[in-house]
């Protein structure tokens, strides 16, 4: 793995291109560009040890979470929060094959020379455009038939393709008010409109259940839906009032994701593997990838621990502590303190930067998508210190034909 | 011309503040506006500003297409203008808590007035902001909300500000929306004064109290 710069006097007009071309709204974040001015390179043997690693983990988290909406009896120690406890219940008609399963799961290159996983993105995995044409732009650049790449977009839409009935009504369900969420929405709209897909950009409370089946009752759009495409997170669409959002949890419209992703989307996964193994589901892979996960008070007398919370997204609030900035570290350690639950300990490990061209170092986040079970190409992001969140750089990532 | 030539007026490479240019509105120029149909070109009087404010970065909160025709007033005054506006569309057909268009089409005239500028490199910033984005009340549920709140992340931090010799902040507007105060209270808690005016008026200190919910976001 190593990282390719761009070409100085093409770097400028890449992050327009990016922007104008590549659905990349948000190229800057506070004071931090988050275009990278590198494209990182994995070789062949490097891809393909992701795509087995990534394929494995998919099968166990799929075959877990089946396993623990048949048993909630044994979901306690997930610490789900109440509103969606409640609902999960109805789950019960939940078919696999019938929706779309979306997730990235999250490797960093460890100083040991191995793989570490830090979480799985079960429920709304982002990055759709930037692990999909960032990689087309960087290649178009280079000019170099040396490398590859897996194109996230193509295999999601088919993916959509063969559940979604041709020419079907699909509501990508996102916040409306937030530009973020419409750049990865609006990426993927164009991409199933293109294969003749009616879109409907519309929020969570825009969706009504009758009988199990969506229908939108978005101001001049009403009437039936062949899918529901959801980007708002589940933990969210529970906030909502009028409460309508039920409906999600039982619904046998075609749906990406189904709440079902709520059990692996929860930090605090791990804490159930012992009575998954003991009930003979294998979670080997995550065992081998994970670092050691447990319960924030088991880690009191314990060195080398962080903290994540629960339901944290991007890197938030995570108490790497040279990461954090002003008193956030201090604010971090006073909520765990204050809500044990809502938090989980985890062994640090120790990320090997890569290194850029003037010396500086690079932690990276390589996630791999999986779609229904197959990997689906990479979104990565760089970062100066460890943790990456917001600030981090999107990177497209590129895969080195063997024998170059 | 299309959006991406109309951002890069706004937002020329290498010039100091124009990384916050957001690039949402200019987006959609390519596919929904063809023709300009914004033809009021009256520019404010903007005379609140003077020599004493060189240490002032300016905030321009003011409805739609008036805070485009402010920034180029302050524009023709020396300032560098950063439309930080982040808006998104309305599914077709939908109606909509925000007027978004509109922003597009000052936007495509201002870039024509921009054009005829030179602006100093060392150009003070107005970050220019459309009043009416908070306005999220829903007649009907079925309505669109493309409202937007100004995040933080949005501008450059406290001690970026500072760093570039910024201490004080002077908010134009009607009044101190809520998103700006959630902003502007940790940049004040840094030591960056914030002042206020109507636009008419010389700008007047104001404290801004520890919002309710400060952290919340």
């Amino acid at each position: 793995m190593r990282l390719v710069p761009i070409p100085q006097d093409k770097y400028d007009e890449y992050r327009l291109t990016l922007m104008f071309d590549c659905y990349k709204w948000d190229p800057q974040f506070m004071d931090s560009n988050t275009v990278a001015k590198y494209a990182l390179v994995i070789t062949q043997e490097e891809h393909e040890e992701l795509v087995r690693l990534t394929e494995s983990l998919d099968e166990e988290t799929r075959t877990a979470e089946v396993f623990l909406n048949q048993h909630l009896e044994i979901t306690k120690p997930l610490a789900l929060p109440k509103k969606v406890s409640r609902e999960i219940r109805k789950m019960t008609n939940y078919e696999p094959d019938r929706h779309v399963r979306l997730m990235r799961y999250d490797f960093h290159p460890t100083v040991e020379g191995t793989w570490a996983v830090s979480e799985v993105n079960s429920d709304v995995p982002g990055g759709f455009a930037e692990a999909s044409l960032m990689p087309q732009a960087v290649l178009e650049l280079l000019e170099d038939e040396t490398y590859w790449y897996k194109s996230f977009g193509d295999i999601l839409v088919k993916a959509i393709s063969d559940k979604v009935v041709r020419g079907g009504r699909i509501m990508l369900v996102h916040c409306t008010s937030y530009s973020d969420d419409r750049q990865v929405m609006q990426y993927l709209g164009d991409r199933l409109q293109a294969e003749g897909f009616q879109v409907i950009y519309g929020a969570a409370d825009h969706v009504n259940f009758k009988e199990n089946q969506a229908y939108s009752i978005l101001d001049g759009n009403e009437g039936s839906l062949d899918a529901i495409f959801r980007f708002t997170p589940l933990e969210w669409l529970t906030e909502i009032r009028p409460k309508r959002w039920q409906g999600y949890f039982d619904t046998t419209t075609v749906s990406c994701n189904h709440p079902i992703a709520i059990y692996a989307q929860t930090k605090r996964f791990p804490l159930v593997w012992d009575v998954l193994e003991q009930n003979g589901i294998s979670m080997a892979t995550w065992r081998e990838l994970l670092p050691d996960t447990i319960e924030v008070k088991a880690a009191k007398d314990k060195e080398g621990y962080i903290y994540k919370p629960a339901c944290g997204r991007v890197g938030e609030k995570i108490s790497i502590k040279e990461a954090c900035k002003d008193d956030e570290y201090k604010k971090i350690l006073a909520d765990v303190r204050r809500h044990p639950k809502k938090y989980l300990a985890q062994k640090r490990f120790i990320s090997k930067p890569l290194i850029g061209e003037q010396g500086e170092e690079f932690h990276v986040c390589l996630g791999s998508y999986t779609v229904d079970g197959s990997h689906a190409g990479y979104y990565a992001r760089i970062s100066g210190t460890p943790r990456i969140d917001s600030n981090a750089a999107d990177i497209p990532v590129l895969i080195e034909r063997q024998g170059c | 011309m299309t959006g991406k030539d109309i951002y890069k007026i706004w937002a020329p490479v290498g010039k100091r503040w124009v990384d916050w240019v957001r690039p949402v509105p200019f987006i959609g120029i390519n596919g929904h506006i063809t023709k300009q149909t914004f033809s009021n070109g009256a520019l404010p009087i903007v005379d609140f500003v003077d020599d004493s404010y060189k240490d002032a970065a300016i905030i321009v909160d003011l409805p739609g297409v008036e805070s485009v025709k402010a920034g180029i007033a302050l524009a023709q005054m020396g300032y560098r203008p950063i439309p930080v506006y982040n808006g998104t569309m309305q599914q077709q057909g939908a109606r909509a808590t925000v007027d978004n268009h509109i922003v597009q089409e000052g936007l495509i005239w201002g870039a024509g007035e921009l054009a005829k500028l030179e602006i100093a490199d060392d150009a003070l910033p107005v970050f220019l902001l459309d009043s009416n984005r908070m306005h999220r009340f829903k007649m009907e549920i079925s309505l669109f909300d493309n409202s937007w709140d100004l995040y933080p992340q949005d501008i450059p931090s406290a001690e970026y500000m500072l760093e570039q010799g910024i201490h004080r902040i002077i908010i134009m507007g009607n009044a101190v929306s809520k998103d700006l105060k959630k902003i502007l209270y940790k940049f004040q808690r840094k030591n960056i004064q914030v002042l206020w005016t109507n636009g008419y008026e010389t700008p007047k200190k104001i404290k801004i109290c520890r919002p309710f919910d400060l952290d919340k976001d």
